[in-house]
């Protein structure tokens, strides 16, 4: 602490780090980093846990919280924790929209004992990506306020429909936070509104903040290092089972079409989402836009909730998007590459040949195609279907038939 | 799980079992086996209760003439009443696995402050005063007098007790304090005097130390214990000193001052008695005449526990004549008291041996040995004669009479020291008498001697071959197991220099040193930089403590500390600091943090856990050795080297040792938990120092970790090794 404020230190000041302490060799002596294989594992384990058939929370409605106090400037993440957590934020927003299209999303920075809302609860990434890229502006800190945190971000969450699924995510760099009360009651409070707060840690962890987690049922985590931190903020993009006091309800939803006025002479009009904002970018007038099919205000890209009328306007493969969480691909049955060795030459999805560095093999359950580690991630995270079964006639009929969601 | 031991089957009321647990069960079995002492060493948290219950009660079953009662003894209330919710745990597992529970009867004695259910007394605060209203309520004579004067009050449980209670056995089960307060209220029955008439033929008996140890209650409470018994002593670390303790006798001015008042207090009574009653006092001569007969009767048949206050050869003889009546007695108190105010007017210091003050007793007020020993029982005596109910009043006549017959009974082994001020003022004259003893075997010598199998345990007894020394006994069995961890969730480092290569040690020459304290504040710093929640500092002294924050202040080290926790300090005072430790307690649950700086050897060092949040790192700022220019020390030191061949350094690193291992063992109290542990002193990694601390922090005390300075112990390397960062993992494995 002490030294950090002098400041002037230089690198080779700052005595010595053993960096060759911190590799290890694994089992076979290869000097493999062990924490790759820990998020694997990890990774994996995630996937198996998760199952068909159970409710999510569609509909979410996440917080995110920024710590931006004194500690965030502090160098062990490269170059700051604040820039790269800033750069994996910009990574996860839009990962997070496209992957839960009908979301919506806030972001609340706490710095010098007081919270402060940078975004409104939104669904629009792009207004979010520009607010986190802007917090590079700003100086950390301060200490933080985790209460002062929760409780702006209840305030928002606490009007929203009972069907809505609330979050806060909380990004804590420091081992401390000064608040104006009781935290407990806040934790409390949380609790019986059903929303549940996670917390990832980028230092250690934090008693209050562990109760925190425990006590309204999110995650809790500490990351080892930058692609740990990256993989502890991924695993929130995929939506929770819902609370059980979550009503359902139908809701109201527009489609609307993209109409461009061919031929004619095309009137040019703003669009509602940019009518306000000063900037030049986007605010210019043009003659297309998708149309509310209850106002008629003009929109230029969706999901939106109408400004006019506060319909929420999707489009079709949005909803689908979503919808596939719903029917997640079977998890894929591990086995011993040895075993399997004579029998299997390439990887079914993107014809790697197996080799010496594959110790597992992924089978499908369905259509008992083999593939990769790499493919099995990314089928289960990205691709959501099975290209094995999806080439085969039979299963894919089978998989369309349960699995498109009905218009 | 049912597990096989030795050949012994043995319940556990757990599913899974730590190998050192077995390991322990082991050499306990092999102990009672030899009908031998055993000192056995295992870090909390790993179990040790429960492994010394299901082996003991499980030999009980398998045994039941070679041992037929358990007595564990333990230090503090909370930690009784773990003991019991262990004992039901096992007692239900029993009951799920053979269809019944084994037909024992466990229960807890404790003092009636904590056990009284009586509407007015159980809401007194003051133990002592709890217990004199009780006596002012139960006493013989009370209950004589309400016979025919219904105005005198009396306690209605007392007496549902005694009509009904004595007649009933309790029925087999556990009962902790609120089941026998509950069982109390149910029946209208005095729990205390229960469990007291209880433990006499129950199975199990968990109390406090000092019921077997004082010598005052343990002839109460204890006597007719019988010889097939288990006796547990738990948390024993420091059973030398609770040995000490029970056996001195410290006297200042105003227990003088008070016991002069007293002794008028008598001789208003025995004057007002001889007018209205003197039939009384006559009876009373009677029974002194024949002797204390009786009492050495029920000794002979060996049934009771032998009173080290009071020797056999005191009870064979009939009180001496010259104290036999009331009046003599009474002037007889007078001269002593009288005799004790000479001695406190001195102008230097005094050192002498229980023999040459007797002898000096006998030139100045012609007070012979002989009834300086039956001084305590012949005022007990005359106390019940005049029928004075509330005892409380008189304790500081009682203590007098305590080192009359203390210091007329033993010669060897004690020491009279006589200090006209404090060393700390010595312009303040405070005269105090200590009649202190040196040797910590005589107390606990009844104990050894009567029970066929002790057992000493604690987290922390290293170094173990100390104890029989100083205690003076043979164990067959004595062990030290370590706790075996999934991950290594303990990191102790020793930081023998700073930042800027200045070796740090409390050492009496440096300790003042500005570069010493500086380097201390910045290693506190760093580390509350790094850790989360709670860090606990101990100092050796209140008074090193006081001068080291007062440097920190100027040095502005608490400023920077402030700026990650709150600070909180230990004093002297004992209100103040358990406010600060409650707040200590707030600030880390709500995620503050805050550092704790406190004393070894002081109220939070002892019996105050710090489990998980609470105490993420402890730091040890030098070696906690006792303060050695104190008077009582030096004889102590000097009689060890002549009674039992112990040098006197191996003594003082044995106990600063044990006093630091104590105080860093605050805050791993179990396997889930995780913490850092730093001795901040140069001296330290010394092989002397090093091999004295318990074997389960030596382990994973590396050589690499031993001769760090600030910076290289707060390398993330080291916090890697522990999982400040690995939560992850840590989940995943337990």
């Amino acid at each position: 602490m002490a030294e950090e404020e002098e400041g002037k230190e230089y690198r080779w000041e700052t005595g010595y780090e053993k960096t060759w302490e911190a590799i290890q060799e694994d089992d076979e002596g290869l000097l493999e980093g062990s924490v790759a294989e820990i998020i694997q594992r990890a990774k994996r384990k995630r996937q198996a846990e998760r199952h068909g058939n159970t409710r999510l929370g569609m509909m979410r409605h996440l917080f995110l919280v920024i710590d931006n106090s004194d500690c965030m400037s502090n160098q062990d993440l490269k170059p700051t924790r604040q820039l790269c957590t800033i750069k994996l934020l910009e990574g996860f927003i839009d990962e997070f929209f496209d992957q839960n299209p009908i979301s919506q999303m806030g972001i609340i920075i706490t710095k010098s004992k007081r919270a402060e809302k940078i975004s409104e609860l939104a669904g629009n990434p792009r207004k979010h990506i520009k607010a986190v890229q802007q917090l590079t502006q700003v100086a950390c800190s301060g200490e933080p306020s985790l209460q002062n945190a929760l409780e702006l971000a209840l305030r928002s969450l606490r009007m929203l429909p009972s069907h809505a699924s609330r979050e806060i995510l909380i990004l804590m760099g420091s081992l401390t936070t000064c608040d104006p009360g009781d935290i407990s009651v806040t934790v409390q409070n949380l609790k019986a509104q059903g929303v549940r707060c996670s917390v990832i840690a980028l230092a250690a962890e934090v008693h209050i903040c562990h109760k925190l987690c425990r006590e309204t049922g999110g995650l809790f985590g500490v990351i080892l290092d930058d692609c740990h931190f990256r993989d502890q903020l991924f695993q929130h993009i995929d939506p929770p089972p819902a609370a059980t006091f979550l009503d359902s309800s139908l809701i109201k939803m527009g489609f609307p079409h993209h109409l461009m006025q061919e031929g004619k002479e095309a009137s040019l009009t703003m669009c509602m989402c940019h009518v306000d904002s000063t900037d030049g970018e986007g605010g210019r007038l043009n003659s297309g836009g998708y149309f509310c099919p209850q106002c008629c205000s003009k929109y230029c890209e969706l999901p939106v909730e109408c400004k006019a009328c506060g319909l929420t306007l999707v489009s079709a493969p949005h909803l689908a998007r979503s919808y596939h969480h719903l029917f997640p691909v079977d998890n894929f049955k591990e086995l011993e590459f040895r075993d399997m060795q004579d029998k299997i030459e390439l990887c079914f999805a993107c014809q790697k040949r197996f080799g010496e560095h594959d110790k597992h093999v992924y089978e499908c359950g369905t259509c008992s195609r083999i593939f990769c580690l790499e493919c099995d991630m990314f089928i289960h995270d990205l691709l959501h279907t099975c290209p094995g079964c999806a080439t085969n006639h039979s299963t894919s009929q089978s998989m369309s038939n349960d699995s498109v969601p009905p218009r | 799980m049912k597990l096989s031991v030795d050949g012994l089957l043995v319940y556990f009321p757990y599913d899974y079992i730590y190998p050192e647990q077995y390991a322990y069960m082991l050499e306990l079995k092999k102990g009672l086996d030899a009908k031998g002492h055993c000192l056995l060493e295992m870090p909390s948290g790993t179990g040790k209760t429960v492994s010394l219950l299901s082996l003991i009660v499980a030999y009980m079953i398998a045994n039941p003439l070679s041992v037929t009662k358990l007595i564990y003894c333990s230090r503090t209330v909370p930690e009784i009443e773990k003991v019991l919710e262990e004992l039901k745990k096992l007692m239900t597992y029993y009951e799920k696995e053979r269809g019944q529970a084994p037909k024992m009867v466990g229960l807890v004695l404790s003092s009636r402050k904590n056990m009284c259910i009586h509407p007015q007394v159980s809401k007194e605060r003051d133990g002592k005063i709890v217990d004199g209203r009780c006596h002012s309520l139960t006493a013989s004579y009370v209950r004589e007098r309400h016979n025919y004067d219904d105005s005198i009050p009396i306690c209605s449980f007392y007496e549902g007790f005694d009509i009904e209670g004595r007649e009933v056995q309790l029925e087999p089960g556990v009962y902790s304090l609120d089941d026998l307060k509950e069982y109390g209220q149910e029946r209208n029955w005095c729990p205390y005097f229960l469990a007291r008439y209880t433990i006499l033929h129950a199975n199990i008996v968990v109390y406090s130390y000092h019921y077997l140890l004082d010598p005052k209650i343990a002839d109460v409470v204890s006597k007719e214990l019988s010889r097939s018994s288990v006796v547990v002593f738990d948390e024993a670390h420091n059973i030398d000193n609770v040995c000490i303790d029970s056996m001195s006798v410290k006297i200042n001015r105003r227990i003088i001052d008070r016991s002069t008042a007293n002794i008028q207090l008598l001789e208003q009574t025995v004057n007002e008695m001889k007018e209205d009653d003197a039939k009384k006092l006559k009876e009373e001569y009677q029974r002194l005449v024949e002797g204390l007969r009786d009492a050495s009767v029920a000794r002979e048949t060996d049934v009771v526990l032998s009173n080290p206050v009071l020797p056999d050869e005191v009870l064979k003889e009939a009180v001496p004549g010259s104290i036999r009546t009331a009046e003599h007695f009474v002037g007889f108190l007078k001269r002593f008291v009288e005799y004790l105010k000479t001695r406190l007017r001195v102008q230097h210091v005094v050192l002498e041996s229980p023999a040459s003050f007797l002898k000096d007793v006998y030139q100045k007020v012609c007070i012979e040995r002989k009834p300086l020993r039956f001084c305590h029982e012949r005022l007990a005596s005359l106390l019940r004669t005049l029928e004075i109910a509330d005892l409380t009043d008189f304790s500081p006549l009682i203590l007098i009479t305590h080192l009359a017959t203390l210091v007329s009974t033993y010669t060897k082994g004690f020491t009279i020291i006589v200090e006209p001020f404090d060393d700390k003022t010595p312009t303040v004259s405070n005269p105090i008498l200590h009649f202190s003893c040196l040797d910590s075997s005589i107390a606990i010598k009844p104990v050894f001697d009567r029970f066929q199998t002790v057992v000493i345990t604690s987290g922390t007894l290293s170094p173990l071959d100390m104890y029989p020394k100083i205690l003076d006994f043979h164990p067959v069995i004595m062990s030290s197991f370590t706790m075996t961890l999934a991950r290594p969730c303990l990191l102790p480092m020793i930081v023998s220099k700073g930042n800027d290569q200045v070796a740090i040690s409390s050492r009496f020459e440096t300790r003042e040193d500005v570069a010493v304290v500086r380097n201390y504040g910045q290693l506190l710093v760093e580390i509350a930089t790094i850790v989360p929640d709670g860090v606990v500092c101990f100092f050796t002294s209140y008074l090193y403590l006081e001068s080291v924050v007062a440097s920190w202040y100027d040095q502005g080290v608490v400023d920077s500390l402030q700026r990650n926790k709150l600070l909180f300090i230990e004093t002297q005072d004992a209100a103040e600091t358990s406010l600060a430790l409650l707040n200590y307690i707030r600030a880390c649950e709500s995620g503050r943090g805050a550092v704790l700086l406190s004393v070894a050897r002081g109220k939070v060092s002892e019996g105050v856990d710090f489990d998980h949040h609470l105490g993420r790192a402890v730091l040890m700022f030098g070696i906690p050795y006792v303060y050695t220019q104190s008077r009582i020390l030096r004889a102590r030191l000097e009689y060890l080297r002549d009674q039992f061949q112990i040098r006197e350094n191996d003594f003082l690193t044995f106990d600063a040792m044990r006093h630091a291992a104590q105080c860093v063992g605050r805050a791993i109290r179990g396997k889930t938990d995780y913490g850092i542990m730093i001795f901040a002193d140069k001296r330290f990694s010394r092989a002397d120092k090093r091999n004295k601390l318990p074997k389960w922090i030596q382990e994973h005390l590396k050589d690499s970790l031993c001769n760090l300075s600030t910076e290289e112990a707060v390398q993330d390397r080291c916090l890697g090794v522990i999982g400040y960062r690995r939560n992850e993992l840590q989940q995943s494995i337990i």
